[in-house]
């Protein structure tokens, strides 16, 4: 459905001094230099995938949006989804594919939010009989029905979300991108696009490309995941794998009574775990183990640190996807 | 072509909408408007009745030359109102992205969504100076020529809308070409005027560089005596059509360069 092949983007950046003088200086004597913000990146996906695209604020994904949705032409590499190249043939291929940037919206910003559905009826040459079922599927899923004769303006920003998914679902679009769907929204509001996008997904067999830092619509909606840092693609693969990866390890959280007790405290050797197994760090009161609970049991260690000192507060906590990203981020796969 | 017309009434009577709902900004709008026409209209009568004649052209035919310029001026500012706002903040702000994920062309699309209604003030202010400088001029119209000029008009509105598609599309590059657009389009206060009152630098610019005097001087001077009829008149067609070929492949490229914005 969707293949990409070393795709890459370069920025040109003209760098400035700072201060006015700067400015100035650049405005005669630009200096410019590249920035790689994708740089070769390739995956597929099959068609009636969710695929979570995540990596921190500035890896590259939405620029792989952008380049995907044909909004920019990639500076090499190649991307083919269902047959045709985006931005080669982009008036014919946008009329499969729906797009939502959560940041903003495509809504009529002064109209009645119905006043938008007619005209994009008219640009995407929906027929009435198909208008009439589209609308009354989104309805089901998204309810729309309380606020589609307000304008645009006044609806909250869950409500502008569920009408913006609404705006790129009513052509019936093969493959749907969401850039940040549930950004800013409240928890209830979240669990509603989150079941919306995966009926969706189950009902019409939409294949989802789907960005975010929330991870709870990572672990929820998608199988499978990218991770992208730095323009560079650091993990693909299933949700699980990461999990099963990293899912044994735990994290013992303590206080110390005492500053210099930590030194009694040897683990390594005590449950001979190797480097892979073992993380301590402490800030001199509070203390962080990470530690692999196949190679030693959460009880033992539990009560070899209780036994060896006197700690004020301890917890044992289950290494979740977000602390797995959290790593990932920081020391890569 | 059909399907463009349909989209264009649509996109017509959303704006038209979209103006209703602001109902104070919309009175207040059309009160100030009025004002400054009728301003302009003084204006006009000030100056023109301090010239009896200019470079061999009488009064009447200088005020047929500048009521002619404003039609194709309206009709621009009509109907491709919106490319200015290309150039000053759609690209730089990465807007763009929404014209590029519909499938219709995305310069029909940015020039469809802004009907600018302020334009008929101009279109009206034009037929009244033409009406009325014909009435004075009272020879027998060339009903041929008149014809002819009327042909001209969707030529002449081309070469503005390309000068505005040309230097907005600057912006894909340079992310702000606003200030271009004014500079340039600022060029058509000349071509109100017959061009034989200027010197021949800037005579050759605006007949071939930035050739505003195609929207007016040399349409209305045939019209009015019949005189370099193959170079007024296939000149105003070919000229538009090349600017205009221009004016789209630079946009094409822009496309190509455009960059979006962080979001």
């Amino acid at each position: 459905m969707i293949s990409v092949q070393n795709l890459r983007k370069e920025f040109k950046k003209t760098i400035k001094e700072p201060g006015l003088k700067g400015s100035v200086k650049s405005l005669f004597k630009p200096k410019t230099e590249i920035i790689t913000a994708v740089d070769n990146i390739s995956f597929e996906v099959e068609k009636g995938e969710i695929l979570g695209f995540i990596g921190p604020n500035g890896a590259g994904k939405s620029t792989v949006i952008k380049m995907l949705t044909g909004i920019l032409t990639p500076t090499s590499g190649e991307c083919m989804i269902n047959g045709q190249i985006p931005y080669k043939n982009r008036k014919e291929y946008v009329k499969e594919i729906g797009v939502v940037f959560g940041q903003r919206t495509q809504l009529w910003w002064d109209l009645a939010l119905r006043e938008t559905y007619a005209v994009l009826k008219e640009i995407y040459e929906v027929s009435d009989k198909d208008y009439k079922e589209r609308m009354a599927f989104l309805n089901e899923v998204l309810d729309l029905e309380s606020f589609i004769t307000s304008p645009v303006r006044t609806l909250s920003l869950g409500q502008r979300m569920r009408a913006d998914i609404a705006a790129s679902m009513l052509h019936n679009p093969k493959v749907l991108f969401l850039d940040e769907p549930t950004i800013g929204l409240d928890v209830v509001v979240k669990d509603n696009i989150r079941r919306a996008i995966q009926k969706i997904n189950e009902e019409e067999g939409t294949t989802v490309i789907l960005t975010t830092h929330d991870l709870s619509d990572i672990e929820l909606l998608c199988n499978r995941i990218v991770m992208i840092d730095k323009g560079k693609k650091v993990y693909d693969g299933p949700i699980n794998d990461l999990k099963h990866k990293y899912g044994q390890m735990r994290e013992l959280c303590f206080e110390l009574k005492n500053q210099d007790a930590l030194s009694a405290l040897d683990y390594a050797k005590t449950f001979s775990l190797s480097d892979d197994d073992l993380a301590v760090d402490s800030d001199g009161v509070e203390v962080k183990v990470r530690f692999n609970s196949q190679k030693a049991s959460v009880q033992e260690v539990l009560k070899y640190t209780l036994n060896s000192i006197d700690v004020s507060d301890i917890s044992v906590k289950d290494a979740d996807i977000e602390e797995i990203i959290r790593r990932i981020y920081k020391e890569g796969v | 072509m059909k399907r463009i017309f349909r989209l264009h009434r649509i996109f017509i009577s959303q704006h038209l909408k979209r103006l209703m709902e602001y109902k104070v900004d919309f009175t207040v709008g059309a009160i100030g408007f009025l004002l400054g026409q009728a301003v302009e209209i003084l204006f006009i009568g000030i100056i023109f009745s301090q010239i009896p004649d200019l470079a061999g052209w009488t009064f009447d035919e200088i005020l047929f030359i500048y009521g002619f310029s404003l039609i194709p001026k309206a009709i621009d500012h009509m109907f491709f109102d919106n490319l200015w706002m290309i150039g000053y903040s759609i690209v730089r702000k990465g807007d763009f992205d929404k014209y590029l994920t519909r499938p219709i062309n995305s310069l029909f699309y940015v020039t469809v969504e802004k009907f600018q209604v302020d334009a008929f003030g101009e279109l009206l202010m034009g037929i009244i100076l033409i009406t009325y400088s014909l009435i004075r001029i009272s020879g027998n119209i060339m009903w041929q020529r008149a014809l002819i000029l009327l042909l001209l008009v969707p030529f002449a509105v081309l070469i503005y809308t390309s000068v505005k598609i040309l230097t907005s599309a600057i912006s894909f590059w340079t992310k702000q070409s606003g200030h271009i657009t004014h500079m340039f389009y600022a060029v058509n206060d000349f071509a109100k005027y017959p061009v034989t009152i200027y010197n021949d630098f800037i005579k050759v610019i605006i007949t071939y560089i930035i050739p505003f005097a195609f929207t007016a001087y040399y349409p209305a001077s045939f019209f009015l005596r019949g005189e370099n009829g193959w170079f007024c008149v296939l000149g105003t067609v070919l000229i538009s059509l090349a600017l205009f070929g221009i004016s789209l492949i630079v946009w094409n490229r822009g496309i190509k360069a455009y960059e979006s914005a962080g979001s």
